[in-house]
Parts: structure tokens; sequence; C-alpha cells
């Protein structure tokens, strides 16, 4: 198996020194191809901030991010932009759909960036689409779905350039239950069936549950791993291991008063 | 703490949105431009000439500034919705945190207040210096000289100017509190409201469309045909077509925009991204549109006219006389004696010493006995030439013009040799029994001249009181008195002894002076003949001068020219202003969409690319409709307005209509630009990761 991400040592320190946030602090961690990576922490732990440094939307004050071997920080201009459009999908909290296009021109959206011919893509379209169960919302607009068909959308324009790696960042955070249900279903199943690298944030145990490995954070730190242990684990006994990780989380009950 | 936040916050409005303070610094310059326009040169010069019209203008200045008042309201009103636009979210906390509506208001308004100070002490000197500008650069183009030039401060424009900006800004600002204190404190908060306009079915846009575009054509038709000028029922149907069928054709625009989606063209750097901002601008925005392209419309009309009106009149003839004295009416048939007498009373009061030319200049009829004035003279020969010629309007017109000309004026040629050579031009040698013809510009135009001389050259023989005369020369057509508006149609220049034959010694004598240049150079040919008319004004003679042509002419130059060109640059200011802080408006509602782009990896370079193409089709649809409707309206303005005589130049003064077209197109170009850098600096600001947790 080959390794996609990798990421050495990052730092991201807020503020001047005295008044220092360590929002990430020494974080090393590698994502093998096909893996289904959950990140969890409480608010604050750092794990947006991981998030936006590997999507290059800020920049780490020290560290290491390789993507595929290549040092993404020293990326500039085109091939800056072909590494955020090509290498990475990028999933929202919020969706992030652009209200005024309709669900399959956001979907396109990104070809449109990178000039992608869309012969080849508009079959992958067809494909995505009645794989994610949306064929029949690709020509309304983001007003005229429900939340979990517009993250279902957002998740197709993720995938359209088939990235490196799907970057997810609390992909159902604005879902009911039942649609978050299903999101996850559907990026477990790409990434069983298709082989999808996917490293997703989240705080929803639920969600966690669907990943193949965890990486607890706390402090800008590395905390914790866990590990499923399938295909004997069953996705039950997973969730009660992620839930008792999570109680331990910020020093457990010692806490509490 | 209170007045420091206003003082903070005003400041604040005042770096970030330039171009609201700019807009209200054109208000002020605006006012108090057209309300110090009788405190202008050319105006107090213009002022002594021609009295009762300019009178007449200047009593239409309240007219002006009320219509200033009202275009300038709307640009302020719009401006001002952008900047409380913008603090929709600062004041939904001030709420928040338990601010009073009555304290918001007083907040507010006392910002609103010291902003608008601010800009009037920026804006009245600005508007002082630029209203001196325009005073001298007219008095210099015009030719007044700067001599008489007086450094002029109304303080009445200035009280005006004040009190008119503080109404609009005040009503303007009382509306919008209004409108925002009525607003949830939720609704304010939020990013963005959401608006969604209930979509009609698509036939419904492209009737509109079409239903526009055939307004539109009714409307140029009826212009370009003059029909619009016989009744005014027929004026006012052409004008509401145009409304309307501008307003309807913006409106049906939507179609259009999902026509270019549906046709599936490659969709290549955000394409389609653009065309949807477009169509929701254009579906949001379809009133304003059409306003600001009317307005643009209407800038170009008075532009192009205004500046065509007075190119023409300000090509006036050649200026040779300064004066012409006018004999006394007396009975006796010869007036040699008073011209005798002119010359004998300019001697002794010494005025004689002043002019460097002094002639005179003998104009008679052909002496009829028994009053019988059937067939004195004929030009066959001529005629037969014309009627050979194409059929043309111009050969019409002369054909038509000359039939009239049985009894024309005579010129003694000793008094028209006299002009020639002051004007440095070459003087006529005529035979015994030869003419020449004089025809006045007035009523030729060059085409006609050029069809005259071509026949003059064959020396055609016509017969004067039944004598035949050979015509040679050259068509003849310079001033013979000072006053431009004595004119001649037809005349003929005889030789001196033929001259006396023909009138009996009947005629009319004119002494015609030039002013010695010395004088007119030392102090300007304005204050020569000034102070020369002061001197004559007690010899009690009778006399013409240069200036009151002067006046005339200046007089249309300015009424024509000044106020359109005014009118232009306010209708052309506060379109472009609109347009502009609208598409500004919605790029800043719209910033989560460009923030998606971001994320999908646009680049900087990307999303300018794509708000520039949004700038040029948002600007440029208005403009190329408004381009497209003056071109009609400003041909409809000129058949309409010129009078007959001048619509040979018709052509001529497209040509200028055409250049001021571009020019305006360049004015765009500029706006253009400043919106795009303005639209850069904000995506730019929006590239700045943001830390949202």
């Amino acid at each position: 198996m080959e390794t996609v991400l990798e990421i050495e040592d990052l730092k991201k320190y807020y503020g001047r020194q005295g008044n220092q946030t360590k929002a990430l602090d020494g974080i090393t961690l590698q994502v093998m191809e096909g893996e289904f990576l959950g990140i969890m922490g409480s608010s604050g732990s750092g794990k947006s901030t991981l998030l936006n440094c590997i999507a290059t939307v800020i920049e780490p004050s020290s560290g290491k991010i390789m993507m595929k071997g290549t040092e993404i920080h020293s990326l500039k201009g085109k091939k800056l932009a072909a590494y955020r459009g090509r290498e990475i999908g990028y999933l929202f909290q919020n969706f992030e759909l652009i209200d005024n296009l309709t669900g399959r021109e956001n979907i396109m959206l990104p070809m449109s960036l990178h000039n992608v011919s869309d012969k080849e893509s508009s079959k992958r379209l067809s494909r995505l689409a009645s794989y994610l169960e949306i064929t029949d919302v690709l020509d309304k607009f983001p007003s005229q779905m429900s939340g979990g068909q517009k993250q279902r959308v957002a998740a197709a324009r993720a995938l359209i350039m088939d990235p490196g790696i799907i970057l997810a960042d609390e992909p159902t955070g604005a879902l009911d239950s039942r649609n978050a249900k299903t999101l996850m279903k559907k990026l477990a199943g790409l990434n069983q069936d298709e082989n999808a690298t996917i490293l997703m944030v989240t705080h929803d145990s639920n969600a966690a549950s669907y990943c193949k490995r965890i990486l607890f954070i706390q402090d800008g730190r590395i905390f914790h791993e866990l590990r499923r242990d399938t295909p004997d684990e069953t996705q039950q006994e997973f969730y009660d291991r992620i839930l008792k990780v999570m109680s331990q989380l910020g020093g457990g009950s010692a806490n509490v008063l | 703490m209170f007045f420091n936040l206003i003082t903070r916050n005003s400041r604040r409005s005042r770096k970030e949105n330039g171009m609201f303070f700019a807009t209200l610094l054109i208000a002020i310059i605006a006012f108090y431009i057209i309300l110090s326009l009788s405190r202008q040169d050319v105006m107090l010069f213009l002022q002594e000439m021609e009295s009762d019209a300019v009178n007449r203008l200047l009593g239409m200045i309240p007219v002006f500034y009320v219509m200033t008042l009202i275009i300038l309201f709307f640009l302020i009103y719009f401006a001002s919705k952008f900047q409380l636009e913008r603090r929709r979210h600062e004041i939904g906390m001030y709420l928040m945190m338990g601010m009073t509506r009555n304290r918001l208001f007083v907040l507010l308004l006392a910002e609103d207040i010291r902003s608008s100070i601010i800009a009037l002490l920026i804006g009245l000197p600005a508007a002082v210096l630029l209203s001196e500008i325009i005073s001298l650069v007219t008095a210099r183009l015009v030719g007044l000289g700067i001599i008489g030039h007086s450094f002029s401060l109304s303080l009445e424009a200035v009280l005006w100017t004040a009190a008119g900006f503080f109404i609009i800004k005040l009503a303007a600002f009382l509306i919008l509190s209004a409108k925002i204190s009525r607003r949830e404190i939720g609704s304010l908060l939020a990013e963005r409201p959401e608006e969604t306009r209930r979509q009609l079915p698509a036939p419904v846009y492209a009737l509109s469309l079409l239903g526009g575009i055939l307004c539109l054509g009714t409307a140029y038709y009826l212009a370009i045909r003059g029909m619009s000028w016989y009744q005014i029922r027929i004026m006012g149907l052409t004008v509401l077509l145009g409304f309307a069928g501008t307003l309807l054709f913006f409106f049906g625009l939507r179609f259009v925009f999902s026509l270019i989606l549906r046709t599936g063209k490659r969709d290549r750097r955000l394409h389609i991204f653009n065309v949807r901002q477009l169509q929701e601008n254009v579906i949001r925005q379809s009133g304003t549109m059409a306003v600001s392209s009317l307005l643009i419309l209407a800038a170009l009309c008075c532009f192009g006219a205004g500046v065509a009106m007075a190119a023409h009149y300000g090509k006036s003839e050649t200026h040779v006389l300064d004066y012409t004295f006018l004999p006394e009416y007396t009975d006796e048939p010869n007036q040699e004696q008073s011209a005798e007498d002119i010359l004998d009373i300019l001697k002794k009061t010494g005025l004689d010493t002043s002019f460097s030319e002094l002639f005179e200049m003998k104009i008679g009829h052909i002496y009829a006995k028994n009053d019988d004035f059937e067939n004195m003279y004929t030009m066959d020969s001529v005629m037969r030439e014309i009627e050979k010629l194409p059929v043309s309007e111009d050969r019409d017109v002369l054909l038509n013009n000359l039939e009239y000309a049985d009894f024309p004026h005579l010129i003694s040629l000793s008094g028209y040799n006299e002009l020639l050579r002051i004007a440095g031009l070459p003087e006529l040698a005529l035979e015994e029994n030869e003419g020449a013809v004089y025809m006045d510009r007035e009523f030729v135009n060059d085409s006609r001249i050029r069809i005259m001389n071509g026949i003059l050259a064959g020396s055609p023989e016509v017969q004067l009181h039944g004598e035949s005369l050979r015509l040679t020369g050259t068509v003849q057509s310079t001033g013979v008195v000072t006053d431009s508006s004595i004119t001649l149609s037809f005349a003929l220049i005889l030789p001196d002894e033929a001259f006396q034959y023909y009138t009996q010694n009947r005629y009319d004598v004119y002494v015609n002076g030039v002013l010695d240049s010395s004088t007119a150079e030392r102090v300007g040919l304005m204050q020569a003949i000034s102070g020369m008319n002061d001197r004559l004004n007690g010899t009690g003679l009778n006399y013409e001068s240069y200036l009151q042509n002067m006046g005339r002419q200046l007089f249309y130059i300015v009424a024509a020219s000044y106020l359109t060109i005014y009118l232009a640059i306010i209708f052309i200011i506060v379109a472009n202003t609109v347009i502009g802080v609208q598409f500004l408006m919605n790029q800043q509602k719209t910033n989560r969409r460009y923030k998606t782009l971001i994320r999908l990896g646009a680049v900087y370079e990307a999303l300018c690319r794509s708000a520039e193409k949004q700038v040029n089709w948002y600007f440029g649809i208005p403009v190329l409709v408004a381009a497209a409707s003056s071109l009609f309206a400003v041909r409809a303005l000129f058949s309409g307005l010129l009078s007959p005589r001048t619509q040979g130049s018709v052509q001529e003064l497209m040509l200028i209509s055409a250049a001021m077209i571009l020019v305006l197109c360049v004015i765009e170009y500029i706006y253009m630009s400043a919106v795009k850098r303005s639209s850069r600096r904000y995506l730019l600001k929006l590239m700045v990761p943001e830390r949202e947790e």
C-alpha cells in the first residue's frame, strides 16, 4: 500500500510569544491509499486547523505535509491550484454549494475552474449521481434540495475530479441522523468499493464508527489511536470503543467536579 | 464613548467605502456648479449683451436645481443603502447588546451628519475651485480674455448647495433607517437573507423580450422618421414606447441567459458561474438596469446634441468687420450725404483714429420706374444649367431659391473689394458688363456653392433690366455688414458705374469700420469693442458692433452646450455609480460563493477574471442598449431641433455625436476599470484564510 499523505511534526501557532495558542503542536501521521481515517477531538483541539493546513487554506508554522511525495507548501501558483483541484476533494460541514447554480453545475464547477475536458467527467458524473442517489436533483437549485441531498451533491463535487484524498470537515454536522447515516454509508461504500482515500474530521462518534482508523487529538497533539479490527469487530463494538476513548479525552472524569 | 463611536464609525466608513464618499462629493459639486452658473464670466458678460435671453435661462436654474436634487437623491439613496447593507451585521450586534432602537437611530444619524459635514468641507472648496476653472476655461475658449476675471464666491449658491445636500441625504437616511429598524435582529445578523424570487414560466420572459424589442423598434422608427415632431401625442407615444421597450427588454433578458445556459457551451473558466451571476443580477435588478440604461441614453443624447449644436453655432463666418454705422433714415434717395455726416462726426470726436479702416459699403436695388418690378432680373441660362443636373436635394433647393431672385440687391464693387482686401482675400476684377454673384452662407451649403461655381465658370449671360450681363468669378459670401443676422440670399456685385446706372443713384450707404489692432491686442477684442461702444454712445450715431453678434452666438453656445453637457455628466455619473455600486453590493452579498470557489482551488487570478467578465457584461449590457438607442435618438433630436437650413449639415453633426458617444464609451471604460479594481481588492481580502472555529 502506498502512502498518500504524510505529515511530519506539523505545528501551527497563533499569536505572539507570551500569548501563544498552540493549535497544532507537532502532529505526525500517515494516510495510506484506500484508508478511511477519522480525526476526533473536542472543539478547539486543532482538528479543523489540521484539515485546513492539508487543504492549504492556512499555512503551518513549521513541519511538513507531503502529498504523494510532494511537499505541498512549496507549491505555488498553477501547481497549487492543480493540487487543490485534483489532489484533494473537500467536503464541508455546511456543504458550500453555490446557491445560484444547479446541482449539476455545482458538481461540474471544479472542472470549469481547472479547465478539464468534460467528456470523461460527464460519464463520471452520471455514475456518481446514481451511486449517491442525486440524479433527480441534478437540475435543481440548492434551495430546492434537502440537507442530505445537498451534502451528497457536495460529495459528488468533491469526487468529480477523482482526487487523491477526500478531506471531509464534519460532513454530518448539519445533517439529521437519518441523512447523516445515509451519507456515511455512501462514504464508507466509496472507500470500500472504489478504494477512495478519506480523511474525516468529526466529533460525532456515530459517524466516526464508519472509519477504519481514528486518531484522537487534544490540545494540538495526538492523544490516542484506534484501529477497527476488521472484519472481526462489528461497527457497534467499534462505536463502544470510541465512546470509551471519548470519555477519557480531556483527562476523563478527573476534571469533573 | 458614544461620540468616540460616532467618530470612529464615520471615519471607517469613509476609508472602507471610498465610492460612497466620492458620490457625496459629486453631489455637492453638481449642486454648486448649477447654482453658481449666474456668476460665471461668460454669463456675466452675456447678461449685458442679451439680458432677456440670459435672464430666461437663469430663471430656469431652479428647475435644474430641483431636477439635480431628484436625480442625486436616487444616487445618494443607492450609495447609502450599500453603505448600510455592509454594516447590517454590526447594527444587529448593537441591538443584540441592548442598544435601543432610538439610540441606534441617533448613532446612525450623528454618523450621517458627521460624514455630510466632512463631505461639505471637502466638497465645497472643490466645487468652488472647479466652477472657477470652468468659468476661466469657457471664457478663454470663447475669447473673452481672462483679464476681466475676478474670483467669485457665491454665498447664496453655497447655502443652497448645503441645504439641498442635507435634504437629500436626510431623506435617504430616514427611508433607509426606517427600513432597517423594521428588520428582525436575526435577519440583520445572518450572513445574507435568502431572497428567492418567484420565477414566471419561460415564455413570459421570451414574450417580454420580444415585446421590448418591438416597442424599441417602433420608437426608433417614429423618432428617425421625424414623425414624433408633428404632434405632441406622437412624441409622447415615442417616449413611452422607448421607456416601456427598455424596461421590457431588460425584464426579458433573463430568457437570453437561460438560452445561453441551455446551449451547453463548454464550461470553461467559470463560464457558467459568470452567466449565473449575471442572470441573478438581471433577475433581481432588471428595473435598475433599465433605468441606468435610460440614464446613459439621456446622457448620450444630451452630450451628442449639446456638443453638436455648440459646434454648429460656434462655427460662424470669419470675422472681418468690427463696426457698421447705419445711415439715418431720410427721404433723400441718395444716402451719400449721411455717410459723409457719419465720418464727420467720427472725425470731430477724434474717434476715427481708433479705427484702422473706415469705408463705405453701397447697397441698393435696380431702380424701377413706375414701380414695375416684373422681370427686373432673369437668369434663364443659369436655371437651365441647374435643371440639367442629376436630381438631388441641392438641385431642387437651388432651383426653388433662385426662382425668387428676380429683384436682387446690388452691391458696388469698390466697397466690396475694400472688404475683401481687409479680409485678406483676392479682390474682384470686373469688366463693364460683368457681375459677380453674392450669396450668403446662411442660404447655401458647400455643395450648393460648388454647383453654382461650376455654372459661373461658364460665364453665363443673364438679363438685368433688359440688358445683358455676364456672371463671372466664384460665389462671394463675405458678410457685407457687421450684423451677421442681416443676410442677402442672392445679390449681384457690379462695377461702380454700372451700380450707379442701375440704381439711378438711389442706394443705402453703410460705413464699415475695423478697430485698430493694437488696442484690440492689448485689452482683447471684447474689451476694445466694449470701450468703443461707451464712447460712441455719446455721439448719437446709429451703429452695430461685432459684440452683439458675438453675444448672440455665445448665448447659443452656452445655452446649448453648457446645460446639456452638465446634465449629461450628472446622468452618466448617476447611472455608472448605480451600476457600479450595485455590482459591488452583489459581490459582497455573495461573498460565500467566492469563498467556496477559493476552497475548490480557484486562484486569485481566476476569480478576478471571472469578476471582470461579470463587470464587463454588467456595464456592457446597459451601455450597449443605450448606445444603440442613442444613435436613433440623437438623429431624431437633430431632425426635430435644427432649423431646416442647417439640416444640410446633419451628417456632419452626426459625426460629432458619434465621436462624443465614443468619448462616453471611454468614460464607461474608466468606470469599469475602477469597479474592477475595487472588486479585485475585495477578492484579495477574501483570499486571506479566516479562522473558523
